[in-house]
């Protein structure tokens, strides 16, 4: 009578006779029910695309913020639980932030993707500070680091993959056959933004347009020629060539549309 | 006791023994002055980094061969000088398991320039109870370029050219600046921003100069000096004898 599947699942740090956290697997089930993600990465940059569901024509479509910048080379989109995100995302900005006040650089890209990753697993400890259950939310981080750029997914296991393209969400399965048969790994950037809003275009319930979707994407820009350094103690380490991640426009993510239709 | 002055007597914490004399202050300090100088110079693709190996309280020499400088890296050298040797090993020890965390949490080895934000955090950590330490970082940057970083005791930092701390410091530090930095000589050229313009066997037989012209004077600098000189193919160290006195 112990074996049925429901005297197991209660704790979220008991482990059933087979060796499984239901509780964990239970939220990992949470993803399958949020709106779809996609992520790209090129030599050029990683793209990211979600899906924003408008459950209203009075809700206010910019209010819906799946996508969150962590650092200036640093972006995630998620799928799930959003607000169980949030605290995801804070933790990842605090990392950030004090890594390049302690050591005076931009955080790796796999070393915050570890961090946040502790703070998924951390839960069910007893202290006040920690969550009481799974994060309910699944993650892709797009970086540029000196490494260059990478695409890195987490889960409520504290799991975390690095990937060429990825698709989480409620249509990730159809979002990854089609990533994975259009994926190239020369693509440009522009490519890879036209590969991940056509992944969208093709699961999306809804019709797509430029306002229930968001783009974002890192890329490391030209750089103006630096001032000629005069003094040792104005030398800032690192190159004056600085990745960005940007949260494109309406504007922006129309001219990827219409560059899809054309 | 009857020699020592009251004023001894009070400060060594004893207490004076004549009634006559009055209140007596006792005082304990937290900090020993172990005394001794670092140095460090940068050239283009090398740097050199070089303390004395004297140990000192007072008049007394403790050891001939307590070395001040610790590898951190195999681009970056810490030199501590004008410390006290227990605030020193303390730092060295924290230093080094920091180091290790990094490499743990971030795959790579700390570029010189994270090392010394580092130290600059550990120092500035303490700012209400200094560790009685004058480090020099010294190494290569991203770049391949030697650098130099100095430090108060709380943690200010700043990349330069060349460096001095401890006791011989005020020895030393007007040399390096007529032969390497020349920023008031109107007839001479200057270095570039980032190193001196000597070459590497200019700079070693310049620390050696600084260092025995040193021991001439300073009665805490003296016995060896470490040289390390740093350089793409990793830490070099020479050992260069001053006077034993």
């Amino acid at each position: 009578m112990f074996m049925t599947r429901s005297e197991y699942d209660r704790g979220v740090n008991t482990f059933s006779p087979e060796g499984r956290l239901f509780q964990v697997e239970y939220a990992i089930e949470a993803i399958k029910l949020g709106s779809t993600v996609v992520g790209v990465r090129t030599n050029e940059g990683v793209v990211l695309a979600v899906e924003k569901r408008i459950s209203s024509p009075l809700l206010e479509p910019a209010s819906v913020e799946k996508i969150a910048e962590v650092d200036s080379h640093i972006g995630v989109a998620m799928s799930g639980l959003t607000a169980d995100a949030r605290t995801l995302v804070e933790h990842a900005r605090t990392e950030a932030q004090y890594h390049r006040f302690a050591f005076n650089e931009p955080m790796l890209a796999e070393a915050l993707t570890q961090s946040i990753c502790d703070l998924a697993l951390g839960f069910g400890e007893t202290d006040e500070a920690s969550m009481s259950r799974p994060f309910g939310v699944s993650l892709l981080i797009a970086a540029w680091d000196e490494h260059g750029p990478q695409l890195f997914h987490t889960d409520p296991s504290g799991t975390s993959s690095r990937y060429d393209a990825k698709a989480i969400g409620s249509a990730s399965e159809g979002a990854q056959t089609a990533l994975q048969e259009a994926y190239k790994k020369d693509m440009t950037l522009g490519q890879a933004e036209a590969l991940a809003v056509a992944t969208l275009k093709q699961v999306m319930e809804e019709k797509i347009s430029d306002t229930n979707i968001s783009v974002s994407s890192v890329t490391l820009p030209e750089a103006d020629a630096p001032e000629p350094l005069k003094f040792a103690c104005h030398y800032v380490p690192g190159s004056a060539r600085q990745p960005v991640f940007h949260i494109y426009t309406t504007a922006e993510v129309k001219a990827i549309m219409d560059r899809l239709t054309a | 006791m009857e020699t020592m002055s009251r004023d001894v007597a009070a400060m060594s914490g004893y207490g004076a023994s004549s009634a006559a004399a009055g209140p007596t202050m006792h005082q304990w300090s937290p900090y020993v002055m172990n005394s001794g100088t670092v140095m460090a110079i940068c050239g283009k693709d090398f740097a050199v980094i070089a303390g004395d190996t004297r140990m000192s309280v007072g008049y007394q020499i403790q050891s001939r061969n307590v070395g001040k400088l610790l590898k951190v890296t195999d681009k970056a050298v810490l030199g501590t000088g004008g410390h006290c040797q227990a605030d020193t090993l303390n730092l060295q020890k924290l230093l080094r398991a920091r180091m290790v965390q990094y490499e743990h949490q971030n795959g790579k080895t700390p570029k010189t320039s994270a090392v010394a934000q580092l130290v600059s955090q550990m120092l500035y950590g303490r700012r209400f109870f200094p560790l009685l330490t004058k480090n020099i970082v010294a190494g290569l940057d991203e770049d391949g370029v030697g650098c130099v970083y100095t430090f108060d005791v709380v943690g200010c930092l700043e990349r330069v050219r060349v460096a001095c701390d401890g006791s011989a410091e005020e020895l030393i530090q007007p040399v390096l600046d007529n032969l390497l930095e020349r920023q008031h000589q109107q007839d001479k050229p200057k270095p570039p921003p980032l190193h001196v313009d000597l070459s590497r066997e200019d700079v070693v037989n310049i620390v050696k100069d600084a260092f025995t012209s040193a021991g001439e004077r300073d009665i805490t600098t003296g016995d060896h000096v470490d040289i390390w000189v740093i350089d793409a193919s990793g830490v070099h160290q020479e050992k260069f004898d001053l006077k034993y006195d």
